[in-house]
């Protein structure tokens, strides 16, 4: 008896055994002619999800490329966030990294850029001469470790000052243009509030990101704002303790919301959309969030409030008058766009299955689609079709950019953070002084750098 | 064979295995690693150590003087005291009352367990709602009172009772469904012995009710005192970063922040540690102080 049962126990191993094989060899053996075939699925995962502006062009993106090439797409796209960011970490630390990745190119990526975990696009057009040959090498973005470029980007970003002309034309204050000051903005916020509204709508305790980098973007220069400063008293140190004060003197003003420190974003931006505060510093991306706010199904355009959409505007940030920048100096560039793995370059039928994916998601057209407002690396500039009102604007507003400067927070990077991106609260109420701030956050970087 | 069967003990062992190996993979093993992590430097999630710490202890050290962690902590220890007070009591008090109703005791227990069904996250949300600074739910009654300015429930005055508030009403459920099976377990026997003897309602839960239920409770304590010490999804949905300047931090969230938002995953182990160490010795605590008894 107890013969028997083994012997079926075994029996049922090894059918499932060569079950399993037999999948494999379907999937990514080699075709009758001996050119390597196609895998029946790729892994990919990005950032377009969620509330991202491009999650539905994603997916559409996605089902039109298996309906033409039979392969299907197995997404693990995410919002963009410090889990994110940790989860796709770990997968290349575990060996699980998807085979087609589409990521940032900052510090973020430099640990699986070192291990040589993603394939360099000149080792990909060795094989592959055309890919990505409708984009301009000088204008695709780089990393922190080597001089290699690695992705195809699809969209840029850039960081603007969005308006809600309705608080402004009850303030009695006209919508900032290119030559736009600090001192007006002061004007301006003292008469918004005067008017019983909110000047500027911002999370101070949950994200202060914009403002953390305006503010040190106007006490720095176009060409060493990305440097980190070793102390407090070197290079950008003293601009960076400037920047913190900058914000604290906006916060002492009464120019933010009264709940800053303990509101969530999503509390301040509804604020700003709900026409209760007349500022917002937000990212290109926060343009698809305005465009769903103004519709009543924030998933169907058809449901779009044009006259609502028609009160919010972008324009630049003020710059202060002794600054080396300008108002129309913005942050801003191209710092993400697709990987392919490394161990699905190293997989034949996978490499096939992961260069024509990314071909097919960077083409002209999808560029301008992905795109839209923001900046794109192609040699041709995309044409751009059936936008909402606010996206011409911000097109309008970035053909008449005078720079883009990368953002400084990209390469400070974690725990460093904390004393000046989480401890914004305390710096703006006193409990902590910027210096001490700022010196905290440099010591910190200083070690992670060792 | 015969009776030689049931003195083979080996299929015993068989059946238990897989269980083991189970919990050696997916406990015992990440816990015995969680220790060594906490000695070390590790940058990041799945990133590999970049050697132990110098001293090797240094993330122990660092609990010491991080005033986050304090904080954490102190509102860990008073999440601790709301748990006992505010989860068992209240469920202590809802079970004795409706032990007391013939009609619609059915009823009453599926009202009181409803919120432990629902997702902690959920509820974070929707309390988000209730608390909010403009259009909240709260705010808008006081509005309709009369009251004109609008007051925030999440500033550092408010945020912490905020924080507890809803941690505290989704749990009593929980406890008051323990007790309730409890109370069913006392024999009906004894109290209509007290009745004839002239005991009064109050009199009978003093002498009979709380001491044969004094092992639920101290079961009901303990579980309340760990849990205290993990909670996490509602504080971080509410609360997220330890909001409004660092108050709000409980060691849970604590840990969490520092594996996913700063990447210190060595400190964030020694936390662990610490939680797991914490967790013995508040049970060992209450065990004392509770100490079980047989009637």
């Amino acid at each position: 008896m107890k013969k028997r049962i083994m012997a079926l126990l075994m029996a049922g191993v090894m059918v499932c055994s060569m079950a399993a094989c037999g999948q494999k060899a379907g999937n990514e053996g080699d075709s009758k002619d001996g050119a390597p075939k196609k895998a029946d699925s790729i892994s990919v995962t990005t950032t377009f999800a969620g509330e991202d502006g491009n999650a539905k062009n994603y997916k559409d993106a996605c089902k039109a490329f298996t309906e033409k090439t039979g392969i299907a797409i197995k997404d693990s796209s995410a919002t963009s966030d410090k889990t994110f960011k940790s989860r796709v970490a770990t997968d290349f630390e575990t060996g699980s990294e998807p085979d087609v990745l589409f990521f940032f190119t900052g510090a973020d990526a430099s640990s699986f850029i070192e291990q040589d975990k993603v394939v360099p696009l000149d080792e990909i057009r060795e094989k592959y001469p055309d890919y990505a040959g409708n984009m301009d090498d000088g204008k695709l973005p780089g990393n922190l470790v080597n001089d290699k470029n690695y992705v195809v980007p699809v969209n840029g970003y850039w960081e603007g000052l969005f308006c809600n002309k309705a608080v402004l034309d009850k303030a009695g204050v006209a919508v900032p243009g290119a030559d736009y000051t600090w001192d007006q903005f002061l004007q301006d916020c003292e008469k918004i509030k005067k008017a019983g509204y909110t000047p500027i709508a911002a999370s101070l305790g949950e994200i202060p990101h914009y403002w953390w980098e305006y503010s040190i973007f106007n006490n720095t220069t176009l060409a060493t704002h990305t440097q980190i400063p070793a102390s407090v008293t070197e290079g950008n140190g003293p601009a960076w303790v400037q920047g913190m004060e900058d914000i604290k003197a906006l916060y002492e003003a009464g120019y933010f919301p009264k709940n800053t420190v303990s509101a969530k974003d999503s509390e301040t931006f509804a604020m700003f959309t709900e026409d209760k505060a007349a500022f917002l510093i937000d990212g290109s991306w926060k343009v698809g969030g305005i465009i769903a706010a103004c519709q009543s199904d924030p998933e169907d355009a058809a449901t779009l409030d044009q006259k609502k959409l028609d009160k919010f505007t972008v324009t630049y940030v003020p710059a202060k008058a002794d600054s080396d920048r300008k108002a129309t100096d913005l942050i801003g560039g191209i710092s993400s766009g697709y990987y392919i793995t490394r161990k699905a370059w190293d997989d034949d039928a996978k490499r096939e299955a992961a260069v024509e994916f990314v071909k097919f998601m960077t083409t002209d057209e999808m560029v301008g689609k992905f795109a839209q407002h923001s900046a794109t690396a192609l040699k041709e500039a995309p044409k751009v079709e059936n936008v909402a009102s606010l996206q011409t604007i911000a097109i309008e507003m970035t053909s008449k950019t005078t720079s883009f400067t990368d953002a400084a927070q990209d390469v400070f990077n974690g725990d460093c953070r904390v004393s000046t991106f989480d401890g914004m609260a305390n710096i703006v109420t006193g409990k902590v002084s910027a210096k001490d701030a700022v010196a905290e956050g440099l010591k910190a970087y200083a070690e992670q750098q060792k | 064979m015969g009776a030689n069967v049931y003195k083979n003990k080996k299929p015993v062992f068989f059946f238990l295995i897989p269980a083991f190996l189970f919990m050696a993979v997916f406990l015992y093993y990440p816990f015995i690693k969680n220790i060594i992590n906490s000695f070390q430097v590790i940058p990041g999630l799945g990133s590999p150590s970049k050697g132990f710490n110098d001293p090797w202890y240094a993330n122990y050290q660092r609990m010491l003087t991080d005033e986050a962690m304090h904080t954490a902590l102190k509102n860990t220890l008073i999440m601790m005291l709301v748990t006992i007070f505010g989860q068992v009591g209240i469920a202590l008090v809802l079970a004795l009352l409706v032990d007391n109703i013939s009609k619609g005791a059915q009823f009453f227990r599926t009202v009181y367990f409803f919120p432990i069904v629902i997702s902690a996250t959920a509820l974070g949300l929707m309390f988000n709602l209730i608390f909010l600074y403009d259009k909240g739910m709260v705010n808008q009654l006081l509005e309709m009172m009369g009251k004109t300015t609008l007051t925030d429930w999440k500033d550092p005055a408010h945020a912490l009772v905020i924080m507890m508030l809803p941690v505290m009403w989704q749990y009593v459920g929980f406890y008051f469904v323990i007790l309730i099976t409890g109370l069913n377990n006392i024999s009906q026997e004894l109290y209509e012995v007290a009745a004839i003897d002239g005991a009064s309602k109050i009199q009978r839960i003093i002498y009979i009710t709380l001491p044969l239920l004094r092992n639920v409770i101290c079961t009901c304590v303990v579980l309340a005192v760990t849990g205290a010490l993990k909670v996490f999804d509602f504080p971080w949905v509410m609360f997220p970063k330890g909001m409004p300047l660092g108050q709000t931090w409980l060691t849970g969230t604590y840990m969490y922040y520092q594996v996913f938002n700063t990447r210190n995953i060595g400190y964030s182990s020694a936390i662990a540690v610490l939680i797991v160490i914490l967790g013995i010795l508040t049970s060992k605590i209450v065990n004392a102080v509770f100490k079980e008894v047989d009637y």
